[in-house]
Formats: structure tokens, sequence, C-alpha cells
């Protein structure tokens, strides 16, 4: 064996390695992404529509919570404009997930736009989280983990609309896996922000928007006005912070006046 | 035929705008730093917009009328609390699940 080939043999080696850690890192995922793509998989059968549909929306758009909300709205039978409009902003979250990935993505080379495609919480919560294995790629192993997402969130969904055609289950309830999943998420948004105002801004929008608008535009209102009420208080706070800051700098200064004060003495009495 | 094309449409339409809210901050930040403001949205919306989630799915129940809500409610209830105790995602999300359906099924709250 010459030393190139030595060389090549190591780097396969290498490789296998490094998927089997990334598929290791998305065991969990795995275990999430089946039975969820397994439910909109039965949904979207029960809607009355071929698994194949299944099968392009989970590789086109992957997005689950937006999935579900297509389906919800093919059966109100909305129109174009609603979709993109109910889809923007229910995925606007991921507007933010970017943001603070805009570091960890400038130098992924071509995998950058799947990687960006390929952005769902799951998939945002894996790459913020774990660890490139010492000495691979990290563009290799990001593409790893969002791709075997992406598997298996197909896989799910197809498993669903094709063993929904196939077994005449009594799925009553079974949306509300949705509400689950966003109730586990928002007590991990609180767990892991110190920001408590967005909980009351989101109930106090909610309420409103439930008791006064209806069913279908409440999401849309309620995102609005949620976000007016906190532009609204960052705004008051701004000016309450700058009254602090300024406070601080006055005292800040002086602060720095009296600490340089016997600096200056002792340079004195040294010269 | 129009039905297939509608639907292929549909997901077309899906498609791009999924992809147009992740991408978006890569086309607006590629090349310089994200303005103060930015920061402080990004930290506030995502746990806002997840509470809106939460309340967003329960639009739909009849609050005045017998079962009175009480089946969502009450599982969401279990499922936040079994989340708080064993901070197990797919534990509080799947057995929160079954429990509802079960629930419903087997229309526990008909007494009411």
């Amino acid at each position: 064996m010459t030393e190139k080939e030595a060389k090549r043999h190591e780097t396969g080696k290498g490789n296998t390695d490094f998927f089997l850690s990334a598929l290791k890192t998305t065991v969990p995922v795995f275990l999430g992404y089946i039975p969820l793509g397994m439910a909109f998989g039965f949904l979207i059968d029960g809607a009355g529509y071929h698994w194949i549909y299944a099968f392009l929306m989970s590789l086109l758009i992957y997005a689950g919570a937006g999935q579900f909300l297509a389906v919800a709205l093919l059966a109100a039978g909305a129109g174009l404009t609603e979709f993109a409009i109910a889809t923007l902003l229910l995925n606007l979250r991921h507007a933010f997930y970017g943001l603070s990935l805009l570091d960890k993505f400038s130098d992924v080379g071509k995998v950058k736009p799947y990687l960006i495609f390929a952005l769902t919480d799951e998939t945002y919560a894996l790459l913020t989280t774990a660890e490139v294995p010492a000495g691979g790629s990290k563009a290799r192993f990001y593409f790893y983990i969002a791709a075997l997402d992406h598997l298996y969130w197909i896989a799910g969904s197809v498993l669903g609309a094709g063993l929904g055609s196939l077994l005449d289950l009594n799925l009553e309830g079974m949306a509300f896996v949705l509400t689950a999943l966003f109730v586990v998420l928002t007590i991990e948004q609180y767990f892991n922000s110190s920001v408590r105002f967005p909980f009351v801004a989101a109930v106090g929008a909610g309420a409103a928007s439930l008791i006064l608008f209806s069913p279908e535009n409440m999401l849309l209102i309620s995102i609005i006005l949620g976000t007016l009420i906190l532009i609204g208080r960052e705004k008051l706070g701004q000016r309450d912070t700058q009254l602090n800051e300024s406070v601080r700098q006055v005292k800040g200064t002086r602060q720095a006046r009296a600490a340089a004060q016997p600096v200056q003495d002792s340079s004195q009495e040294e010269s | 035929m129009t039905d297939t094309l509608q639907m292929l449409a549909t997901i077309t339409v899906i498609a791009l705008a999924t992809f147009a809210t992740r991408v978006l901050p890569f086309l607006c930040f590629g090349s310089r730093e994200p303005p103060a403001m930015l920061s402080t949205i990004e930290k506030n919306l995502p746990p806002m917009i997840l509470l809106l989630l939460v309340i967003y799915c329960l639009k739909d129940v009849q609050w005045l009328a017998a079962p009175y809500g009480i089946p969502e409610l009450f599982t969401i209830g279990v499922v936040a609390g079994l989340h708080l105790w064993k901070r197990n995602a797919m534990l509080s999300i799947f057995a929160g699940t079954g429990l509802y359906m079960a629930l419903i099924q087997l229309k526990v709250f008909s007494f009411l």
C-alpha cells in the first residue's frame, strides 16, 4: 500500500466515523420526526390526498408546523395568497434562527443553501448544540445532521400517509401532537431565555385576538398585535435605559476621576 | 388535472414562503453586522410566537358548550407538568397526545 492509498483509506474510515457521529446526534430527532411525520401523513391521508403529496411536501417544504397548517388551510379551501401569508407568518421565527447562525454558516461552502433550506426547529437546536468531532469538516458534519433529519421527516410522513390508507385508524385528537409540541417548546423557551415579558404579551394579544377575531385570522392578528406590544415596551424601556445610562456615565466619570487621582499623586511622589 | 396543478402550485408557494423565512437573515446580513434593535426582537419574538401558537391551537375550542375546553386545558396541564418534571420533550409530547386521544375518543368528559 502506497502512502497515498493509506491516506485515502484513513480518510474513508474517518468519514464513516464522522457519519456515525452525526447519526448518533440525530437519534432524538429520529424518534420525534418518525411519529410526527406519520401524524402529518395520517392527517393529509385523512383529508383525502394521495401519499405522493405527503412525500412532495416533506421533500420540498420541510416544515412541521407549516405542513400541518397547510393541511388545515387545504381543508378550508384557502387561496394561494392566504397560504403564502400564513406560511410566512408561521415560519417567521426561522428568520431569527438564521440571525444567530450567520457566523456559524459563514464558512460552510457549497452546502450552505441546503443548510438554510433545512433549518427546522430541531435541526437548529442540534446545529447550535452539537460539537463537531475533532479533525472533521464542520460543513460535512452539519450537512449529515440536516440531511438525516430531512430523511426522517420524509420517511415518517410517507409511512403515515401509506399506513393511513391501509389501516382505518381512529385518529380523532391526533393533531393535538402539535399543541403538545408547542407547549414543550414554549417551556424550553422559558428556561433558555431570561426574558419574561414576551409571555405576558402573548397571553394578552392571544386572548384579545381569540375573543375579537375569527379563528382563521387569529394567528396573523395576534402576532402583529404582540409584536407591536413588544416594540412599544422596547421603546419605553429604551428611554429608561438611556436615562439610567446617562446617570451611570456621570457617576462613572466621577469614579474614574477619583480612581485616577491617587495614581497621579503617587507618580508625583516618585518623581 | 386542474386539481393536481392547483396542489402543485400550492406546494410550490408554501415551499418558497418557507425558504424565504429561512434565507431572509442571510440575504440581509450576509456581509454586515445586524443592528442592535434586531437582537432585542430576536430575543423576544420567539417565546411570544411559540406561546401564541399554543393559544392558536385552541382557536376552535367551544368554551361555552360542554365539555368547555376541559380536555384541552387538562391535557396541556399534564404536558406542561410532565415537561417541567422530566424535561423529556418526546415523553411530554407523545404521552400528552395519547392522553388527549383517549380523553376524546372515550368521551371521558361526557358527563359534563
